[in-house]
């Protein structure tokens, strides 16, 4: 059965990276694997940034038109039918940020309705880390703007709090707590836990209630820059 | 305090808040636009005005205006629409109005692109608008020491009554990084302390007090007056602000020196380097204006080579020649098309250079 996971999420919570360790990973796996930049916010950062490599991992990339990073209108190509018509076993859609970013996936609601049941996951991706995402409450109301923006039902979340080049356990533990309460309090299942895997090791091991944690993944990460490693030096 | 991961605009919005940022004045422009996005939602929070402008001409003169009450103010943009601020600057310049100004470049000339760049330091310091005056100008290098420098930029602009420039590119406010927020602070506006500011005119006070807001001096005595008054201000700015920072310089041979951005693929290429068995080191200046003219030098005094490193044709290192005047070869690297430099590439140059040496 093809399965379909689309990434929604607070704005910089961390889909990009995650949805190429989805798409990699399925492909490694030998699963036949699309990935389709959906992102109609963003203007750097992009997806579309890592073509040559997504390409040599043999996964299709589905870019906006005309899309390479310097481009500022950005609009949704056709051949983002093709994750719907073609015959894949793993479809990842990124999306962009926010209930703005989720709006791009209104169009296809009746494409997503068509699928088979148990196909497709729409997981909200969380970084309690990020200023607007960083309470029970705030958490809440993303997630049903969101859903009232890309009229899909979200089916689960994914714990991926992060600092970036500072993360630490600790954040995956502050990001469980907060999001085990969004759970309870919506009912939605937390359904991964993503990070490094030093960290994410050291996080299982704290031996939290593996209900709040869902599937563990160790994400490589792909989005790093050369001006990453920097470390800050004010005087 | 804890650390939150911030996107640099969302970060440089909130510092410039917590510093007493009560007007901003903008429009929006890729790749700074979340900074007016940011502020029309924080503004109303905090009782201080959010007002998207018709035009980045606007803008400006509205930051004269609030800056003229001793109010703090902040605009931002990014390259196209800084060269439409230009003749506001130079008024707030020649009015010698406090208040922050964002330049986030992006590639050029004209439109350009909307992908970082380094391409107008010039602009920023070697004057941009008419007349003969200087902006206060940082080139932060990460967005903590953007959050950093926000902390005194406002105390400097008023100190010396100058408008401050950040110099960022669009990296510095598409990326994210984790920061520390510092604390709000308490500004209000001290007519005392201010008493160029118009805050006000009773009846009854001095009218030889009356607080005028100007930077037209007709008569040539008085130009030149208020010239040597904002020359003698630059000078001292010049003694006492200069910001630098260096990385490994002390036995190197080869000294790299890059603002911004770049100069963090450059301290990347350093490390490399030095994996090598290459003494290579970084000078970053801080202060792109004053610019660290004797303290390049002096740490460049062992050193057999210098090589400059932008995202641009080449534009400090006019600057860097001026330091090292002609005691050593200076080099340089960049590309002018809103590419960034990579680590390898300037890891591949400074190896051309050894040879050479």
């Amino acid at each position: 059965m093809k399965k379909m996971y689309v990434l929604i999420g607070n704005y910089g919570s961390g889909k990009t990276e995650l949805a190429l360790n989805f798409a990699i990973k399925a492909a490694e796996r030998g699963e036949r694997t699309e990935l389709l930049d959906l992102d109609m916010v963003n203007t750097y950062f992009r997806l579309t940034e890592r073509g040559k490599m997504t390409r040599m991992k043999e996964i299709r990339l589905v870019s906006p038109n005309f899309a390479c990073s310097g481009i500022e209108t950005l609009s949704v190509p056709a051949e983002v039918a093709s994750a719907f018509a073609m015959d894949w076993d793993t479809v990842v859609f990124d999306v962009g940020g926010d209930p703005t970013g989720a709006n791009a996936l209104g169009r296809y609601y009746q494409d997503f309705m068509a699928l088979e049941e148990g196909a497709l996951e729409v997981l909200n991706v969380v970084n309690t880390r990020r200023p607007l995402a960083g309470t029970v409450e705030k958490i809440v109301k993303l997630q049903q703007d969101m859903e009232r923006y890309s009229r899909l039902k979200i089916t689960g979340m994914i714990n991926n709090t992060n600092l970036s080049t500072a993360t630490s356990e600790a954040d995956l533990r502050d990001g469980y707590e907060i999001i085990k309460q969004v759970s309870i309090e919506t009912g939605k299942p937390v359904l991964y836990t993503s990070g490094k895997k030093e960290f994410l090791d050291k996080f299982l091991a704290e031996g939290h209630d593996p209900k709040y944690i869902g599937t563990p993944i160790a994400i490589d990460t792909y989005m790093q820059r050369d001006w990453d490693s920097w470390i800050d030096g004010l005087q | 305090m804890a650390l939150t991961l911030m996107k640099g605009s969302e970060a440089i919005a909130e510092a410039a808040i917590r510093n007493g940022a009560r007007f901003f004045f903008g429009y929006p422009i890729t790749p700074q636009t979340e900074i007016p996005e940011y502020m029309s939602a924080r503004m109303p929070e905090i009782g201080g005005c959010y007002l998207q402008a018709e035009s980045e001409v606007s803008a400006i003169n509205m930051v004269y205006g609030a800056a003229s009450t001793g109010a703090r103010v902040i605009t931002s943009s990014s390259s196209p629409g800084v060269s439409l601020k230009q003749e506001g600057i130079s008024y707030c310049a020649g009015a010698r109005l406090p208040c922050v100004i964002l330049n986030v470049m992006r590639g050029g000339p004209g439109l350009g692109s909307i992908q970082a760049s380094q391409g107008d330091y010039f602009q920023a310091v070697k004057g941009g608008g008419n007349g003969d005056y200087h902006l206060l100008t940082y080139a932060p290098a990460s967005i903590q020491e953007a959050i950093n420098i926000f902390s005194f930029a406002f105390d400097k602009a008023e100190k010396y009554r100058i408008p401050v420039l950040f110099l960022a590119d669009g990296i510095m406010c598409q990326m994210m990084e984790p920061v520390e927020m510092p604390e709000m602070i308490d500004f209000k506006i001290d007519p005392e302390a201010k008493p160029w500011a118009t805050t006000g005119f009773k009846p009854g006070d001095d009218p030889a007090k009356r607080a005028i807001i100007n930077s037209l001096f007709i008569n040539t005595e008085e130009l030149t007056e208020h010239n040597n008054l904002l020359q003698a201000t630059y000078r001292e700015i010049e003694a006492n602000e200069v910001m630098y920072e260096t990385y490994l310089t002390e036995d190197a041979d080869i000294v790299i020196t890059a603002f911004g951005t770049v100069a963090r693929i450059a301290k990347s290429a350093v490390n490399e380097l030095r994996a090598q068995g290459i003494k290579a080191g970084l000078f970053r200046p801080i202060t792109v204006w004053p610019f660290p003219y004797k303290e390049l030098a002096e740490v460049t005094k062992n050193a057999k080579a210098v090589l400059d490193v932008e995202a641009n044709e080449g534009q400090m290192l006019q600057d860097v020649k001026l330091a090292i005047n002609g005691v050593l070869p200076v080099d340089y690297f960049g590309h002018c098309g809103s590419l960034m430099p990579t680590t390898a590439e300037i890891v591949a140059k400074v190896l051309e250079m050894k040879e050479g040496i």
